[in-house]
């Protein structure tokens, strides 16, 4: 390592200090490594240097400002020259990087562009996606999940095509700048359980399951009369009410009760039970407040793009 | 046989307290590790919280670093220190009293903190979780551990003090600064208080007392650690008595400065920022002047490094010590900071500290320790190569693990598509983790094996020495009764 400092073996010329302790214990007193001392030196200049250019010391109540290193950026309308700081620094990445530059063009132009426009313009398109990419992931994926996918019984599955609120890019933006109240009564009191039984039937029978006809025409009689009522939001037929978030029920597209993960009928029958039972409430939070017209405009485009948007 | 047997009853060293503050380090090294894996474990597998809230975590993980840094390293350091000032000074210690306060001090708070953590009590500082009540039992048993360190060193039978003596007091009079200023609080209740500073100023007390924890804790008070066992096990001097001198005083005056490097790009004033990079660049050569007082030991005895795997352990963990406090320096500057900050590459760097040269420098000096506090020969040596090759396999999966997950997650956060976008929302940087969270924790798995051998090696050398002394006295007593 030193060329000078180095011991060469049990007993070079290099002297010990002359103290031992426990023992054995001693200490050679070679010189400091030239190369340690000088690189030691070397990182001092480093920081005096960093010091002139930098802020650095403070003096008094203020402090040293640095020269050669002066930072201008835009402020409310005004052209703002400084030291060098970090603020000012994040100011300018904002307003002149190149990636900054090139989002703000394209945030103007979307901005002034009806959906019809965005969809229509692959290059448009390609960039609503990758902006509403990272807004959709930072506050609906949570919910939503990072494929859209949702869960059953929790939160809706955003990349199918059935839409309990709607699927055109007007529905969809109403959902999620005003969010939206996912409610139905709970039929636990107001229904025995042999009518529960039968509603549950008739539910099933919608979507083509083989179930009891008997039962099913008993509970098509309360689903469809003022037993129930569950045709003022679910209509005659089963198909659902957008205007209510009402689900179409012969779809085979299920959000609450998991049919899909029962394997036998009565499990599937006990599924369907349970939530006309038990009633649903869902909230999807407005997000007016906190993302502004661009990005839900964007994220509009990203969720009808992701699902089969009407 | 009888002879040495004799000449250790009559050791004017309390020994005893160093083998307590020993076997101490080993238990809080298992349970800390133990509990540092399950947490690792949590962050690639989250369903291993089992909602059960005192294992989530948040709360596991100030167990881990308390039980670490606290319980292990501390306890290291409390035995080796101990043991270092009694051989150097030719002293027993000033106290037996006052040092078994110490000991059942110690470890009363660091078991006391981790229970209080698991149950949610914490002031919510970095490594300075103890509620007030610990803070101040933890005051009282270092006032003490002072006290009676410098008494001892009174006690010395030769003018000079030992280096590695200069590193220990430099230790335990910045760690007294350090744990009263950043602990200053209002308590409301038995288990809350409040703390005297607020916004920045907190921050940069709370960082000024983490890094010198680091700086202090767990380099300056292991260097001492590694200027006694070093040339002992090597049989050689110190490479450099001038060297010692400036690097030890440069050493502490700089690492003060640094804390502010933390807090980059923050509320932090910018003038603190400069100073805290500047100072921290300037700490490069004064912490490596340690490392090259080490391993300059050894040079003209290389062929050690063959055939003695104490001085393997000792050798590496300076050089994971050299590359940890290169790579310090370098994460110090603002711009190389605004990509590491936030991600793993700090644990990582971190654990390059702790484990390449913190626990290996442990490893090494208890290798060297246990045979002569028990007066016997080690259990097994190919047991300590085992050791060796776990613990260094064990570091590097760790460490690239780290750097793989840090440096990846800063470019993925600060990447941009062709339309000017970030290009991953936050969620895809966590998904890519996974995998470099499952490779860190198989490598801190290996790392635990390893002590596990460790304690397995020690164990057996203890019953090994216990049996030795059984059949002496059963040997003195045959010997007696025929005489009589």
């Amino acid at each position: 390592m030193s060329d000078r400092g180095a011991d060469k073996g049990r007993g070079a010329a290099v002297q010990t200090t002359g103290h031992a302790w426990d023992g054995d214990l001693q200490e050679f007193n070679n010189p400091l490594p030239r190369w340690w001392l000088w690189a030691f030196y070397g990182t001092v200049v480093f920081a005096v240097v960093y010091w002139f250019l930098y802020p650095a010391w403070p003096v008094g109540r203020d402090y040293t400002k640095g020269v050669l290193n002066r930072v201008t950026f835009q402020a409310g309308g005004e052209t703002v020259t400084t030291h060098w700081n970090t603020r000012a620094r994040l100011m300018l990445e904002l307003q002149d990087s190149p990636a900054a530059r090139r989002q703000r063009q394209y945030l103007e132009k979307v901005a002034a562009a009806g959906y019809d426009e965005i969809l229509a313009d692959p290059d448009m398109k390609g960039f609503a996606w990758s902006m509403a990419k990272g807004v959709y992931g930072d506050n609906c994926a949570p919910c939503h999940g990072s494929d859209g996918k949702g869960r059953i019984g929790l939160f809706p599955n955003l990349a199918d095509d059935a839409w309990l609120w709607g699927g055109t890019v007007e529905d969809i933006e109403t959902s999620i700048r005003e969010g939206r109240q996912g409610f139905m009564p709970a039929f636990g009191e107001a229904l025995s359980e042999r009518q529960l039984d039968d509603v549950a039937a008739f539910v099933l029978s919608l979507s083509g399951h083989e179930v009891d006809p008997e039962a099913a025409a008993r509970g098509a009689r309360i689903f469809r009369g003022e037993t129930g009522g569950c045709h003022y939001c679910h209509t005659r037929e089963g198909t659902g009410l957008k205007s209510q978030g009402a689900a179409d029920l012969t779809d085979r597209i299920w959000t609450v009760a998991d049919v899909p993960g029962r394997p036998t009928l009565a499990g599937k029958k006990e599924e369907v039970k349970r939530v006309v039972r038990d009633g649903i409430r869902r909230t999807m939070p407005a997000w007016k407040d906190r993302l502004d017209p661009v990005q839900i405009k964007l994220l509009t485009v990203y969720v009808h793009e992701l699902g089969g948007g009407r | 046989m009888v002879q040495t047997t004799v000449a250790s009853a009559a050791q004017p060293y309390n020994y005893e307290i160093v083998r307590r503050f020993t076997i101490a380090a080993l238990v809080w090294g298992v349970l800390g590790m133990l509990a540092g894996l399950y947490a690792a474990l949590e962050l690639s597998f989250p369903w291993l919280n089992l909602e059960i809230p005192e294992l989530t975590f948040g709360r596991l993980r100030p167990v881990h670093t308390t039980l670490v840094i606290f319980g292990f390293g501390g306890s290291a350091l409390f035995a080796t220190s101990y043991y270092v000032v009694q051989r150097t000074c030719q002293a027993r210690l000033a106290s037996d009293t006052l040092a078994s306060f110490t000991f059942w001090g110690w470890n009363a708070a660091v078991g006391l903190g981790a229970l209080s953590y698991m149950l949610g009590i914490t002031q919510s500082r970095e490594y300075a979780e103890f509620e007030w009540p610990i803070d101040i039992l933890i005051t009282v048993v270092w006032v003490a551990y002072l006290y009676l360190y410098v008494a001892t060193l009174r006690r010395r039978s030769q003018p000079h003090i030992y280096v590695a003596n200069w590193f220990y007091v430099g230790f335990i009079l910045a760690t007294a600064i350090l744990h009263v200023f950043n602990n200053l609080a209002i308590p409301v209740s038995l288990t809350k208080s409040y703390s005297l500073f607020s916004g920045v100023q907190d921050a940069m007390t709370q960082w000024w007392y983490g890094h010198n924890a680091v700086g202090f804790f767990l380099t300056a008070a292991f260097l001492g650690m590694m200027y006694y066992f070093v040339p002992k096990q090597a049989g050689r001097p110190v490479y450099s008595y001038r060297l010692s001198i400036i690097h030890f005083w440069a050493l502490i005056f700089l690492y003060m400065w640094a804390g502010g490097h933390h807090l980059h790009w923050t509320a932090l004033p910018d003038w603190t920022s400069t100073l805290a990079a500047t100072f921290s660049v300037m700490l490069l050569l004064p912490s490596w002047g340690g490392m090259i007082n080490g391993i300059m030991t050894l040079s003209g005895a290389w062929e050690k490094l063959r055939t003695d795997p104490v001085m393997l352990f000792l050798i590496t963990g300076l050089s994971f010590y050299g590359m940890s406090t290169f790579e310090g320096p370098m994460m110090s500057l603002k711009s190389v900071n605004a990509l590491s900050h936030y991600t793993d590459w700090t644990i990582g760097h971190v654990h390059s500290g702790a484990l390449g040269w913190v626990a290996m420098i442990t490893f090494g000096s208890f290798y060297h320790l246990v045979p002569r506090l028990w007066d016997t020969r080690l259990h097994s040596t190919r047991l300590v190569y085992v050791h060796f090759w776990l613990a260094t396999i064990g570091i590097v999966l760790y460490i690239t693990a780290m750097w793989v997950a840090g440096i990846g997650q800063g470019l993925m956060l600060r990447g941009f598509d062709e339309y000017g976008n970030l290009a991953y929302s936050f969620i895809e940087t966590v998904r890519f983790l996974h995998w470099p969270y499952v490779v860190r924790a198989i490598g801190g798995a290996f790392f635990l094996a390893g002590v596990l051998v460790m304690v397995y090696n020690f164990a057996m050398t203890v019953a090994a020495a216990r049996r030795e002394a059984a059949a002496l006295e059963a040997k003195l007593a045959a010997k007696l009764a025929a005489r009589g």
